[in-house]
């Protein structure tokens, strides 16, 4: 089981419960089959009601997550779990893609394209399911339009990259579809 | 039974998907009063990282703003009897209401396709009741004109920039889909700028109180600097489209200003 921190441990301005938090994160993470040991800190912003994450550190791994990104956006101020899950979810088999020599290329999370990020989290969030979590796909696939094009060559990539097995793909597929993607946004244009 | 006249917000009728806004939450929110408000968030463009989340959320809020619309513009045609009194309304106002029922009915289902064309589910976000509140003014005029022209006129705003942010990101469902309803907005606002003129031809007090309550309706809606003419706004005005809606230069100009004065508070 993943050593798992939360920090703060007490929130002030948002109804969040640092336990909670680090017990769902524990979960995640044993099943996106993080290795056991692994310390991981999520450093919640809890100022910031918007939604960014990023991997801030690979080696400590530190998380950071703005508030809104835990957040329930019915209820707010309020944690959802089930946003917390779908945060971390893809977060988590991002770290565990970067912790393979595959992406050892990768740029880091600053260092990403638009494109490269949203192609990776394809593959990220299509793992989640397959893992038995239940993202937004429609949600994921208007996101990859958006930078990769709404066309015929876009969807079919994502759905590639939605289906592909845990461990199946590395850098250089991510990239790939990506020049795939700017080709198809060429020819259409 | 006779169906109950003025129905407050409170009694809207939603299924168990829809939650309603916590206004007192919002305000307790001590973080906006850090952040200072959505102007920070500046235009919607789709090279902002999270630009496919914003629209989705400004959907949702579209989408539950047309089923309030619907409810407003219905009540209207119930809430006032036909004659020529100062609670009365003309026969011909109803259809015009009567025909924006059937223009807001029909933009709920193009919202209710455009979310799931964006991957929304109903009642994903919360819904601020407050387009309905202002829809319950029991003056008719100012209550034509709250909705009419500050809220169908934010309509044709929140369009207009969706149409644009389609366009830019090269999505023809949303560009074509905001366009159509963007066209019926327009006509909405034509309705009220008319018939506030009609209404009150013979009474300037009158007119000058429907032109206030829709000040008060359009800063409510300029908070934060949410809507103006700066990169800081996410919604931009529609000037062009305003003035094809009887909107006169002065009149956006004023618009305008108050978005401005908004973002300085901001």
């Amino acid at each position: 089981m993943a050593v798992i921190t939360v920090t703060p441990q007490q929130f002030t301005m948002v109804h969040f419960d640092a336990a909670r938090i680090a017990e769902l994160a524990s979960d995640v993470a044993d099943r996106v089959g993080l290795p056991a040991d692994l310390a991981v800190t999520v450093e919640v912003d809890e100022k910031v009601p918007l939604g960014r994450t990023r991997i801030a550190s690979l080696d400590p791994l530190v998380v950071a997550v703005q508030g809104g990104a835990f957040e329930n956006a019915k209820n707010l101020r309020h944690l959802s779990d089930h946003s917390v899950v779908d945060v971390l979810g893809r977060i988590f088999h991002r770290v565990a893609d970067r912790l393979d020599p595959r992406f050892a290329d990768a740029p880091d999370d600053d260092g990403l394209t638009l494109q490269q990020a949203t192609a990776w989290d394809a593959y990220a969030v299509g793992r989640c399911e397959q893992a038995g979590f239940t993202p937004q796909k429609q949600r994921r696939l208007y996101h990859f339009r958006n930078r990769h094009g709404f066309n015929d060559v876009a969807d079919r990539v994502f759905e590639r990259l939605w289906s592909a097995p845990p461990g199946s793909l590395g850098w250089a597929d991510i990239q790939a579809a990506c020049d795939e993607t700017a080709a198809g946004r060429e020819s259409a244009a | 039974m006779q169906l109950k006249k003025q129905m407050p917000p409170e009694e809207l009728a939603r299924d168990e998907r829809f939650f309603k806004f916590d206004r007192e939450a919002r305000f307790a929110d001590t973080r906006f009063l850090r952040r200072s408000g959505p102007a920070r968030a500046g235009r919607l463009t789709p090279d902002r990282p999270e630009a496919p989340d914003t629209a989705r959320a400004l959907m949702h809020g579209i989408f539950v703003g047309e089923i309030q619309a619907l409810e407003g513009a219905g009540r209207t045609c119930w809430d006032f009897e036909i004659g020529a009194g100062h609670d009365d309304v003309p026969f011909q106002l109803k259809l015009d209401m009567a025909r924006q029922c059937w223009d807001e009915a029909r933009h709920c289902e193009i919202s209710v396709k455009l979310s799931d064309w964006m991957g929304t589910d109903i009642g994903e976000f919360a819904e601020n009741t407050i387009l309905f509140e202002a829809a319950c003014n029991p003056d008719p005029v100012l209550r034509l004109t709250g909705v009419n022209r500050a809220l169908e006129g934010l309509a044709i705003d929140v369009f207009n920039t969706m149409r644009d942010f389609g366009i830019e990101s090269g999505d023809p469902v949303l560009e074509f889909c905001e366009d159509w309803m963007l066209a019926d907005e327009v006509t909405h606002v034509k309705m009220g700028s008319d018939w506030l003129r009609r209404l009150t031809e013979k009474d300037p007090d009158r007119r000058e109180r429907a032109l206030e309550f829709q000040r008060v309706v359009d800063k409510l809606f300029s908070a934060g600097g949410f809507r103006g003419e700066e990169d800081e706004n996410p919604i931009q005005l529609g000037r062009r489209f305003r003035e094809l809606a009887g909107f006169t230069t002065d009149e956006i100009d004023e618009l305008a200003d108050i978005s401005r004065a908004s973002l300085r508070e901001a």
